[in-house]
């Protein structure tokens, strides 16, 4: 920044809550539900009877909590954009397709067919093809977890720089028309450039034989195997476990600092913060940078969970379901999104069919549960909007600003400015 | 406003946590007499566009396994219904699909999986079934054409879907080339065309298939103005067939299913280009077994090829398929809606037919597909009528016959067998 360095000494916020449970029960809880979670399905459930392993199964299968904790990660990068910085985002699934596509680019087979002179390609930077897939680039999962994010805080600034001069439902119609053309590119990217010769995404077909992810001095460890193949879904556990709670930390760690209280202090009043020496195109851009690398990881590691990248999967109804995992869960508050979007992730996948069938069970109904899924997500969102607007577990910034009376709303009542927050909003609904 | 949300979520706790007991034993074994229970998992979109079809598909399967007893050889037969679609997606989804194929690998009973509908999901199942530690774990699709699952198409298919090195996907539909190239023969032998426009509806499906036409119509001299996509969401076409109309075309080939706004092309290209007797259309079995389309009298003289034989061959044909058929209608007061139906029933028949032949497990179910001589089902017991040979080198059916139904008075009617060399 250009700003002279003030001679005052630094205004610090306050020092936060020291209590041990304040700082560390997240962290710890999270950490010890990992660690259940793994040693239960790795030790405990394989001695368990195959009718329980079964019922178990169709609650809470691994391939779910995987996905769910892959979820979480896109969440979080939702959150930096739309809870830390306030700018609504309806294209995040635009950074899940470019993650992807680069690990469908860099770890698989298909970059013999991209051009027709690549057809010999062969190259390799420690990777871990599939047997007999040896063609084509590879290069080690971990190396393409880093060009993943950086390519796509890259295609974040390219993506946020356009929309830096728009607000509120301006920006968030540009980025709804980013998140739709990006997919349609990846459903007909098969045949472009003069003559179509390039294929760059191999259109609805997509691109399949993704590497496995190496352990790398992990496989030292007995029990570890060198790679972690198709049916290691505890040791996939582990990895992505890993990356979401790099992601919480990350977040955290932001936020506490001279990024983060900018990002805050543009949410909270642009024009303000601008006047407070924020410079907003840079830190704007960097909220899209951030947001966007967390989607690169999440893309990476979805293409391995399911083991391709197919074009049919990035549609809008993602960047939704994204949002209402960082809206429900409490916008800003980390914890909060990761606890929403593992919560929305299970009844997405698993969790409503089988309420459905224990409710189906109980009453004697027929009725389809998955099926209703948005009338149950929209039911839910309805719901929190009327008795919890600040989200499920609130960042406090957030729901002292929500609880605070609104002035205008005030003023015009002639309300008395020392009332409580509930006797204002009940004044307010009288009207 | 704190206490009713608390309320709340006591009761949604409470309510988790009952289910949490409750649930977890849907899948009762009623295998009590005779030999062991096996499961044949069937794997289909249950929500979306394809969820009419999918359910009567499922029911197909179950009226031929009871017409069998629910036996195969010793063992008792069970179908497991698994869904590959979520509702957010309105169609199959690819990490279901990749999360149901680790289920049917963990499911110990589970011998053989039916399906997937729709290509893009068997390329995801079929890996993961074949790496199966106890297996590889036999794979039919009823309905997975794609050419590439089989047969070299792009490079490295089709090993892609064998990284164990042995085959375990086999389907008893034909392939989109075989279709493609026969409906390219009958139009330059029969139609006697000269040049023909192509449009495809930018899915794995279509563009295969309209590709196919394409090569096998130049091959024959058929004049190829153009091979392009078509845009699923446009509201008319109208356009689109002005400017192929200057190119003055005598046929237009259709490649899709007429789910991707079928109707509408349909009917545009009837008011831009004439109607079907003019200006030659052709689709292929994409575009059959739609009582929307057959209703549109648009579809009058609309040329459509179809793998094997139309529900109405079928039924006059007598044998085991109309028996089906028979069946199907007085438990469930209507045909099925779609002509996959039958191939479920086909897919499910070389299944059990691999079960006698097996030791009951993974490994032997699968082995008795792909070693040795293979799966034969008989025409007189087939339920698409015709002889289903499974070639045990590349899991493809050896039945290559096409036919071609054209649209006439509000059903697609029976024209010819188009046979493919």
């Amino acid at each position: 920044m250009s700003t002279t360095t003030p001679t005052a000494p630094v205004v610090r916020p306050p020092a936060p809550k020291t209590s041990f449970l304040a700082r560390f029960g997240w962290p710890l809880g999270f950490f010890a539900a990992g660690v259940l979670v793994f040693v239960f399905n790795q030790w405990i459930l394989p001695e368990t009877s195959t009718e329980f392993q079964n019922g178990f199964g169709s609650w809470l299968p691994m391939t779910a909590v995987n996905e769910a904790l892959i979820w979480a990660i896109f969440a979080l990068g939702l959150n930096i954009v739309v809870g830390y910085s306030g700018l609504l985002d309806l294209g995040y699934v635009a950074f899940w397709g470019i993650g992807g596509y680069v690990a469908g680019w860099l770890m698989a087979p298909f970059a013999n067919q991209v051009h027709p002179s690549w057809a010999n390609l062969s190259f390799s930077v420690w990777g871990n093809p599939l047997p007999g897939q040896e063609r084509g680039i590879h290069i080690n999962f971990w190396l393409v977890l880093i060009i993943a994010a950086l390519v796509c805080a890259v295609a974040g600034v390219i993506i946020g720089a356009p929309t830096l001069r728009l607000k509120s439902d301006y920006l968030a119609l540009v980025t709804l028309g980013f998140g739709e053309i990006l997919p349609e590119v990846f459903r007909n990217g098969e045949r472009v450039g003069p003559n179509g010769e390039w294929n760059i995404t191999n259109g609805t077909k997509g691109i399949i034989g993704m590497d496995q992810i190496p352990t790398g001095p992990f496989q030292y460890i007995p029990g570890v195997p060198e790679t972690i193949g198709t049916f290691d879904l505890n040791l996939k556990f582990i990895v992505f476990g890993l990356m979401l709670a790099l992601a919480m930390f990350v977040s955290l760690r932001i936020r506490e600092g001279r990024l983060g209280r900018a990002w805050l202090a543009i949410r909270e009043d642009e024009l303000a913060a601008s006047m407070m020496g924020v410079p907003l195109m840079r830190i704007k851009l960097s909220a899209y940078a951030v947001g966007a690398a967390f989607g690169g990881i999440g893309g990476v590691l979805y293409a391995t969970h399911i083991g391709g990248v197919l074009a049919d999967r990035f549609n809008f109804s993602v960047s939704i379901i994204l949002l209402a995992m960082v809206v429900l869960g409490g916008m800003g508050n980390v914890w909060g999104v990761t606890v929403g979007a593992l919560l929305l992730a299970w009844i997405n996948s698993t969790g409503l069919g089988q309420l459905g069938n224990v409710w189906n069970d109980v009453t004697g109904a027929e009725v389809n549960f998955a099926s209703h899924n948005f009338l149950v997500f929209g039911a839910i969102l309805v719901l929190f909007m009327l008795f919890r607007r600040e989200g499920l577990i609130p960042e406090a910034r957030t729901r002292q600003v929500l609880q605070e009376p609104e002035r205008g709303e005030i003023e015009s009542l002639g309300a008395d400015m020392e009332g409580t927050a509930e006797d204002t909003a009940a004044e307010g609904g009288k009207k | 406003m704190g206490k009713p949300v608390r309320a709340l979520a006591v009761v949604a706790v409470a309510a988790l946590g009952l289910a949490a007991c409750g649930g977890g034993s849907d899948d009762d074994s009623s295998g009590s007499g005779g030999g062991k229970t096996l499961v044949i998992a069937s794997e289909l979109p249950l929500q979306g566009s394809s969820a009419d079809a999918s359910t009567d598909t499922n029911n197909m399967i179950k009226v031929y396994l009871d017409s069998i007893g629910n036996k195969a050889g010793d063992y008792t037969i069970q179908l497991k219904e698994y869904d590959n679609s979520t509702a957010t997606a309105g169609q199959w989804d690819a990490a279901t699909c990749t999360a149901n194929a680790q289920k049917h690998v963990q499911a110990a009973d589970e011998v053989a999986v039916m399906g997937a509908y729709n290509s893009g999901c068997s390329k995801l199942l079929a890996p993961v079934l074949n790496q199966d530690p106890k297996g590889p774990m036999l794979q039919v699709s009823h309905a997975s054409t794609n050419t590439g699952l089989t047969k070299a198409a792009d490079p490295g298919e089709p090993e892609l879907y064998a990284p164990s090195g042995k085959k375990s996907f086999a389907r008893v539909t034909t392939t989109d080339d075989v279709q493609g190239t026969a409906a390219a023969d009958f139009a330059s032998e029969t139609l006697k065309v000269k040049k023909c426009y192509i449009l495809n509806d930018n899915q794995t499906y279509g563009q295969g298939i309209a590709k196919a036409f394409e090569d096998r119509a130049k091959e024959v001299g058929i004049e190829v103005v153009a091979n392009e996509p078509y845009d699923e969401k446009a509201t008319n076409y109208t356009a689109m067939f002005e400017k192929i109309k200057a190119t003055n075309p005598d046929c237009l080939y259709v490649g899709g299913i007429y789910d991707v706004n079928g109707g509408q092309l349909l009917k545009d290209k009837v008011s831009v280009l004439g109607d079907n007797e003019t200006v030659k259309m052709m689709a292929p079995d994409g575009w059959t077994g739609y009582p929307e389309l057959d209703k549109q009298k648009e579809s009058e003289g609309l040329y459509a090829t179809f793998t094997g034989l139309a529900t109405a061959q079928l039924e006059e044909q007598g044998g085991a398929a109309a028996e089906l058929l028979k069946a199907y209608e007085e438990e469930y007061g209507s045909a099925p809606r779609t002509n996959y139906a039958l191939y479920g029933a086909a897919a499910v028949q070389v299944i059990v037919e691999a079960i006698e032949k097996s030791d009951g497990t993974k490994k032997g179910v699968r082995d008795a597909v792909f070693e040795g001589e293979g799966i034969t089902v008989p025409a007189e017991e087939s339920a698409t009528g015709k002889e289903i040979v499974i070639d045990p080198a590349t899991g493809d059916t050896t039945a290559k016959d096409v036919s071609v139904l054209i649209g006439k008075d509000g059903a697609q009617t029976f024209v010819q067998a188009q046979a493919v060399e």
